[in-house]
């Protein structure tokens, strides 16, 4: 068996939802979140089960869901309104010692483990137990991340199995509404499931993709050949066309290994490969109008580094999920196949580990490259047949593990404090700074935004086409309606709409643990005015916390 | 896969001049619409914005413009027998369906008027729907005012309740004064159940908002429409983004109760 397409992103996310409902009581946003929520086919009967009991709540309760699961929270975790305490206390200690005791060997042990990653709890988080069954399932969603399956075995089997099926038997004991019953099945269902993954990747039942060790002629003739089914695209430099006749770094099609250019951060992103600059929507006449077919149907083969790889789903919850798939998107992304580059050492203004873009596993093939050889793993089974004939290695790519800046992002509670975020005076600062040029924007790998823009072949005629081209919220007209009003008025609001979106607005549309940007810090690179965007951030975090201060 | 940024021509009917600066035209049109929602209309070389239904009949749609941009320039310049070029309908429309057998209070600024003048002519022709219909229509001048032969037939109308006002001037069958002068004529709290639907400039609405609030309406009985740019209508360009909010996907209108809480 082949690992193809890896389930590493769902697995996190799903330690990371239950670590959420165990944490504490559901609220507003969770509760539409979690109706939104499509559920997966689930071959684990536990899990089906589960899922299928929280379906049913989602889909019949009421106005007066979350006053129900606030009680039922209470009840069934917090022992309230029980004489003589009897609750799922989800705590490990309280099931594994004899006495029922918080605090003991299960607990101590996880303080160790947690101490040995460098790990402690966050200061809103320090009345939770360490072994607290929210705390042991993000740890879990941590160790997914850093691809530690040995360390995740040893969790799960040592820890989180010895005491979940008799938590889960007593949340179904004290649940008085389906809902938690159903978050202890599931929890149960995908606790064995990972079991039987963990087992079978630590034992190699997965076999580890095979991997090649390829010189530079060798990968030239290999990407020759590839180029007859496919259009490949790298970073590559195109001599002076840079600001004050520097160098421009950006993606192209590309012949050999020495057109890719990996000692250096690209310009410009790898969205312009599937989402270009400028493109043809369709032609025009006054009486019809036309679709614009696609020129090449070659598919392509996209060399990316993981932080503009997970721009592309980022992308596509714009394109293909919000609201109706949109089809000049779509018909580029189908095409894609990604070649991971892999990228071990941060570059200037990159954060990508602080928002966790460091790492990727939705790739088919990853490649090292240095001046000579090329290092390939092999996970989709269409490539192999380039490589076959290749030198075996032992080959895992590595990932970035540190940058020289991080982000922290802002925590925003609610709406009201959005309100008074976006009263911040701290925004004006840049109505002055901010020459409103866009370039933050052309360069984002996730900036998705476009305008339409109609060309007509000459003066008389009403023959022409309607393109679309990347716009930018940064242009002082972005907003501005037919009458000349604007929406947003200053460049200050400006750059609060695109930092926030980056860091919150995304997020809160489309769920999951991901923000917008991926700290690649392009738009830093770009900026003629030394505008610096994590700066904006960590200060907006700062301003943040100093409102907060003296409010209370 | 449908090509959702793919326009199809319709042929112009007829154009009507409403006052110097506005035109109505008739677009030859025979699918569902509902009160409130929008199309991207364009012309070939022009480009494309979002227009509001502003009348409807057999066969055809009506919009009703203003001449302020470029795009709505070139349209001025369409003739009878002309295409255009549209895509749609767009949006969430009013939610007419709560409104009947209530009370309703319709407050309009101008052009404001267009999108909600379908709903208008609904229970104009259906009164035995609601129980009341207060409408203020306000309009800058005598000048402005548009679809007089609405305006008279909606204050014939015994169910309806209408008032029609100019912003500073005076002239026979008008007010004068903001809409927000007259929101205190509206009685609110005699109303069993209501709602008040409001569409104008951002300043217009939101302080017609407040002074609904103030003579005794609540916050979720009240719907406001958005005007925005967009470029796709279809929640990818996101020149209408609003906080988290998509005002082509979850607008254009909104309850004042979700309005009031998108921070521009």
């Amino acid at each position: 068996m082949m690992i193809t397409k890896s389930e590493l992103q769902p697995r996190a996310d799903l330690y990371r939802l239950l670590s959420r409902l165990y944490r504490v009581e559901v609220d507003q946003p969770l509760l539409d979140a979690l109706k939104e929520l499509r559920f997966p086919q689930a071959e684990n009967e536990t899990l089906a089960e589960g899922y299928a009991m929280l379906r049913g709540y989602l889909d019949s309760c009421g106005p007066e869901a979350l006053d129900d699961l606030a009680v039922d929270y209470a009840t069934v975790f917090l022992a309230a309104g029980s004489a003589d305490g009897a609750a799922a206390i989800p705590c490990e200690s309280v099931y594994t010692s004899p006495k029922k005791l918080f605090m003991q060997e299960a607990w101590e042990d996880v303080v160790r483990i947690y101490r040995e990653k460098n790990l402690a709890r966050e200061t809103d988080h320090s009345d939770l137990m360490e072994d607290h069954l929210a705390l042991e399932l993000e740890y879990m969603s941590l160790l997914v991340h850093q691809r530690a399956p040995q360390d995740e075995k040893y969790f799960l089997e040592n820890h989180l199995l010895n005491w979940v099926p008799q938590l889960v038997a007593d949340i179904d004991r004290y649940a008085r509404v389906d809902f938690y019953k159903a978050v202890g099945r599931i929890t149960l269902g995908f606790l064995q499931m990972e079991e039987q993954l963990l087992a079978a990747l630590t034992d190699g039942t997965l076999r580890q993709a095979p991997s090649y060790s390829v010189r530079a002629e060798r990968m030239d003739k290999i990407l020759a050949q590839l180029k007859e089914r496919y259009r490949v695209f790298a970073p590559k430099r195109i001599p002076k066309r840079g600001p004050k006749g520097t160098d421009l770094i950006r993606y192209g099609e590309i012949d050999r290994l020495s057109d890719i250019v990996y000692k250096e951060k690209s310009h410009f992103s790898a969205k312009e490969v599937f989402y270009p600059i400028s493109q043809t929507m369709f032609y025009f006449t006054g009486e019809s109008a036309s679709q614009k077919e696609l020129e090449d149907e070659r598919d392509i083969i996209l060399i990316a580094r993981p932080c503009d790889i997970n721009a592309i789903r980022r992308l596509d919850n714009i394109f293909l999920h919000n609201g109706q798939s949109d089809l000049y998107y779509s018909r580029m992304r189908e095409k894609l196949h990604i070649f991971m580059l892999e990228c071990r050492e941060s570059f200037d203004n990159c954060f990508c580990v602080s928002v966790g873009t460091n790492v990727c596993d939705d790739y088919s093939v990853a490649i090292r490259i240095d001046d000579i050889c090329a290092l390939a793993e092999i996970r989709d089974e269409d490539f192999l047949p380039y490589f076959e004939d290749e030198v075996p290695i032992e080959f895992m790519p590595e990932f970035v593990t540190q940058n020289r800046r991080n982000a922290r992002l802002p925590k925003i509670r609610d709406r009201q404090q959005l309100g008074e975020i976006c009263k911040l005076e701290y925004w004006n600062q840049f109505d002055e700074k901010c020459i409103a040029c866009g370039g933050c924007n052309t360069v984002c790998p996730t900036c998705s935004c476009f305008d339409t823009v109609d060309i007509i072949y000459d003066e008389t005629s009403r023959d022409g086409e309607r393109r679309r081209v990347w716009s930018s919220c940064m242009l002082r007209d972005f907003t501005q309606t037919a009458g000349g009003a604007l929406a947003r008025k200053t460049q200050g609001a400006n750059m609060r709409f695109k930092v926030l979106h980056k860091v919150y607005d995304y997020n809160l549309r489309f769920g999951g643990s991901e923000h917008m940007c991926v700290g690649c810090g392009r738009c830093i690179d770009r900026c003629p005015e030394g505008i610096d965007y994590l700066d904006t951030v960590n200060g907006l975090t700062d301003a943040l916390a100093a409102a907060e201060k003296e409010g209370n | 896969m449908t090509n959702i940024m793919l326009p199809t021509p319709h042929r112009i009917l007829s154009v009507l001049k409403e006052t110097q600066a506005e035109y109505t035209f008739r677009v030859e049109y025979d699918g569902p619409t509902q009160h409130g929602q929008f199309f991207q209309l364009s012309i070939p070389k022009v480009g494309e914005a979002p227009i509001s239904v502003s009348g409807k009949g057999e066969g055809y749609v009506e919009f009703t413009i203003r001449k302020v941009g470029r795009l709505t320039q070139g349209i001025f310049g369409l003739q009878p027998g002309d295409m255009l070029f549209m895509r749609g309908p767009y949006g969430k429309p009013f939610p007419v369906d709560d409104f009947k057998g209530k009370d309703l209070v319709v407050i309009c600024g101008g052009t404001g008027m267009a999108p909600v003048k379908t709903m208008l002519n609904h229970f104009c022709d259906h009164p035995e729907e609601i129980n009341s219909l207060y409408l203020i229509a306000g309009f800058k001048d005598i000048n402005c005012v548009l679809f007089t032969e609405e305006l008279e037939k909606f204050k014939r109308q015994e169910k309806f309740h209408t008032i029609t006002t100019l912003d500073n001037s005076s002239a026979p069958g008008f007010e004068t004064g903001m809409v927000t002068a007259h929101i205190p004529k509206v009685p609110f709290r005699d109303f069993a159940d209501y709602n008040v639907a409001i569409v104008g400039p951002p300043v217009m609405m939101h302080f017609a908002a407040l002074e609904c609030l103030k003579n005794g309406a609540v916050e979720d009985k009240i719907w406001v429409s958005f005007e925005r740019k967009m470029s796709c209508a279809v929640g990818k360009c996101g020149h209408c983004k609003i906080n988290e909010t998509y005002v082509c996907l979850e607008g254009p209108v909104f309850n004042y109760s979700r309005a009031k809480n998108l921070f521009d």
